[in-house]
């Protein structure tokens, strides 16, 4: 229910209060969060959008005192409505018709429950169907897809309900519309395609994919903003059929590029999804944009956006980028180097960014930079990234702390060669032991999760195996690393069991500690081969 | 880094003794490219916060509730079994799995410091290592060495028979140590190395799965008695199935860090007489 949190009655008659005031509905909407209880949560999060008012209403919006039951039945009689309106035994003008469709809009419209299912019931969608037949005028056009957006907005099955008018809305798509139906029925295909993988499946084979895309090529922000969404939802795969078949319209990469580097933030916002699928999904088409220049207005947003929505997606598409080969990550590097900072100079920001998700996804773009050649893990090493990740791994949230493993383990070792043992690069390794690293990987080796615990070991391997003179046996059992070995040798995983006992046997065998109490050459006297170390005589071992 | 690391790698990577009862080879870190597909849960958090943010709305979540949701995405496992070989708790978050741990499985031997995952194997330590009234009662014949399963009753005269019981009716691996691997002292060697070459050759394996307990008057007789024992049982068990009992290379309670420090006082004191006159 839509609970405006000011109850005075000043601000009650100014809901009823018509739209002369100025803008006052639609700035309060915007100012005031909907608030929505457990139960409607899965709306939510749910990828489609209601559509719930409009700046230009006039009228009574449906709004608490009103209960579910009377607006139900307010719905049911909206609906029988329109049903004598459009049979052929009606005579009325199209105002009235356009005025029922206009009343059951807004019930449609008016809560964070809406009567969906009431209508639907009640036979609504053969009427709007109806409703969309060419010819029929642009106020029309809009109320009638606005009600079939706002039922696609829900439950699966009202989703559904709706398919019969998906030809039709796709119809509307086209060139000839005007802009303001062309927008009511992109966001409604957008609900539709929400709704998952076989509804995008089935929009596609319709031909909404098309047209939708064409719509980007103008130049009018609202519609193109909302196609641009639409799209999102269509293209995010995971095949990635629909991304690539995308750019079947000409001089699409141009216009996408083009209201990356001037539109607005919203804007923005949308295009840069419609980037995040394209990159991680269609790589041929990814070097066509790249061509096109994709990434310089890319790395300026990265460095300058302090918005959590525009930073998400551009974020994302950076690191889809820099998942896919070292060229992608030679061209970042090079589109950004006029920035401060450069390239990591951006990551450092997001890294440093109150937002555990910025966080994770920056970290998780850096380990694979440094996946990549001996001059990136270098290029890393050497810039601020580093004590940032150090500082990530000893203090953040698990699953941040989990990629700042990734990416610190990458930078410590060479490039992945064929069949040899991959070399730690020493110099990368000692500093970062020297920072303090090893508490946080002995962490991740004691966390429950077995993919951290397996990465923890894996990094104590390194260290063991790459530090001279059994330093790293030393340094692993002070910060309490063997402790978390021998916790292991009890582990049901077979896998961690067996990597924790190879360590303890390798590493902490017989010889340990030896030549700590006993001196140098212990190790050969024990095993039988000298009489006496050769420093010492009339000596015997304790047993 | 490849996560689904083969097991078999090329062998020139490793050139080191096998080990009995395994062929693993250590999935070293490899610096490797990950991609996750749009619908990965790596990307469930970001896009949950894109629709919050789009449609601008506000979810009633109570303190308690972010807690746990805050909880949840720390720890994937937030109800998870005790991953201890035989345990069966169920423990809720990480805090009370470290809690569980610190409790039931790291009983800590206060003479040596060596740590055992339950007080019962640790009770047996303390007995068999550090009480010479133990000793005294092994060396006038009592079978002392209890079995290490919990709730079989089984007694035997030294450890080496135990060991047998163990690999016998509990389907231990052989490679299976209880006592930390023993260095012997130079006599101790000699007298071995004597006694070997009479008896048929052992291998470094069985020497040193010598009881390093016996008390140091009947340390010599004991110690080639227990090993012609092992020697002539072990030629009669054929190859066995270790299952999933323990796992095979478990050793419990090395604590390296003080080595040596396990044995008997009284050998002990009598090394470093030795020691000091020397």
């Amino acid at each position: 229910m839509l609970n405006p949190v000011d109850h005075s009655p000043a601000s009650r008659r100014d809901q009823f209060k018509a739209a002369a005031v100025g803008n006052v509905a639609g700035e309060r909407r915007r100012k005031q969060a909907i608030i929505i209880g457990k139960e409607r949560r899965d709306a939510v999060v749910r990828a489609k959008r209601m559509r719930r008012a409009d700046d230009n209403d006039e009228g009574m919006m449906y709004d608490e005192p009103f209960s579910d039951k009377i607006i139900n039945e307010e719905t049911v009689r909206a609906v029988q409505e329109l049903k004598f309106l459009f049979s052929s035994s009606s005579k009325d003008s199209s105002q009235k018709k356009i005025e029922a469709l206009r009343k059951l809009r807004r019930l449609l419209s008016c809560s964070s429950n809406p009567p969906v299912a009431s209508a639907v019931e009640a036979g609504v969608v053969p009427i709007l169907v109806k409703c969309l037949e060419f010819g029929s005028s642009d106020e029309q056009l809009v109320e009638a897809a606005w009600s079939l957006t706002n039922i696609a907005s829900g439950d699966s099955e009202l989703t559904l309900a709706i398919l019969p008018a998906l030809p039709l809305l796709i119809a509307h798509l086209g060139e000839r519309s005007a802009a303001p139906v062309a927008e009511q029925c992109a966001w409604a295909v957008g609900n539709v395609a929400g709704e998952g993988e076989q509804a995008r499946d089935l929009l596609s084979s319709q031909g909404a994919l098309l047209p939708l895309a064409k719509l980007l090529l103008l130049n009018k922000p609202m519609l193109v903003k909302t196609a641009a969404w639409a799209l999102s939802n269509i293209i995010k795969g995971p095949s990635s059929k629909a991304a690539v078949e995308l750019f079947k319209v000409d001089g699409l990469s141009e216009a996408i590029i083009r209201h990356l580097t001037k539109g607005d933030e919203e804007l923005v916002v949308e295009i840069a999804w419609v980037v995040v699928y394209i990159t991680s999904l269609a790589e041929s088409q990814t070097k066509l944009l790249i061509k096109s220049g994709l990434l310089p207005p890319l790395v300026a947003w990265l460095s300058s956006s302090e918005s959590l929505s525009l930073l998400t997606p551009v974020l994302r598409s950076v690191g889809n980028l820099v998942a896919g080969d070292n060229s992608n990550t030679d061209a970042l590097l090079d589109a950004a180097k006029d920035l401060p900072g450069g390239l990591f100079g951006c990551l450092v920001r997001c890294l440093g960014s109150e937002h555990r998700t910025l966080q994770k996804e920056a970290a998780w773009t850096v380990s694979n930079i440094v996946a990549g050649s001996l001059q990136h893990k270098q290029l890393v090493f050497g810039s601020r990234v580093v004590p940032t990740l150090l500082h990530l791994l000893a203090t953040s949230t698990f699953d941040v702390r989990k990629e700042a493993a990734f990416a610190l383990g990458n930078l410590s070792v060479m490039p992945a060669g064929e069949s040899q043992l991959p070399q730690p690069i020493m110099e990368h390794l000692s500093m970062l032991v020297e920072r303090g690293c090893l508490p946080g990987f002995i962490n991740l080796v004691k966390s429950p999760d077995l993919e951290a615990s397996r990465l923890g070991l894996q990094f104590l391997e390194l260290v063991l195996r790459g530090l001279p003179n059994g330093q790293g046996s030393k340094l692993v059992e002070k910060e309490e690393g063997l402790a978390a070995l021998e916790v292991l040798e009890y582990h049901d995983n077979d896998d961690l069991r067996s990597m924790a006992n190879e360590l303890i046997d390798k590493y902490y065998g017989e010889d340990y500690g030896l030549e700590e109490e006993y001196g140098p050459g212990i190790a050969e006297v024990v095993r039988g081969g000298e009489e006496y170390p050769s420093w010492r005589k009339g000596w015997v071992v304790n047993s | 880094m490849e996560l689904d690391e083969p097991k078999s790698q090329s062998q020139e990577e490793r050139s080191r003794p096998p080990i009995a009862d395994s062929a693993f080879i250590f999935p070293v870190w490899r610096a490797t490219r990950r991609k996750h597909l749009p619908d990965s849960i790596f990307f469930a958090s970001g896009n949950l916060e894109r629709e919050l943010l789009a449609k601008q709305v506000v979810l009633e979540i109570t303190d308690e509730e972010k807690l746990r949701i805050s909880c949840l995405e720390e720890e994937k496992q937030w109800r998870m079994q005790c991953p201890v070989v035989g345990c069966k708790a169920k423990l809720n978050g990480l805090q009370e799995l470290e809690t569980h741990f610190f409790t039931r499985h790291t009983a800590v031997c206060s003479v040596c410091s060596r740590v055992f995952p339950t007080t019962r194997l640790l009770d047996l330590h303390i007995c068999e290592s550090h009480d010479s009234f133990f000793q005294a009662k092994v060396a006038r014949g009592h079978p002392m060495f209890k079995c290490l399963v919990d709730g079989c009753e089984a007694k035997f005269l030294n450890d080496a028979s135990r060991h047998q019981h163990l690999v016998d009716k509990h389907k231990f691996p052989r490679s299976y140590e209880f006592h930390r691997k023993r260095h012997l002292s130079q006599k101790q060697r000699q007298r071995l190395h004597k006694h070997q070459g009479k008896a048929k050759p052992q291998d470094g394996a069985s020497a040193s799965q010598e009881n390093d307990n016996i008390c140091e008057s009947k340390e010599g007789v004991l110690q080639e008695e227990s090993a012609m024992e092992v020697e002539a049982l072990t030629s009669a068990v054929s190859k066995l199935n270790t299952g999933d009992f323990l796992p095979s290379n478990v050793s419990f309670g090395r604590r390296h860090s003080r080595a040596f420090a396990f044995s008997a006082p009284r050998g002990r004191g009598r090394h470093k007489s030795k020691l000091n006159a020397g």
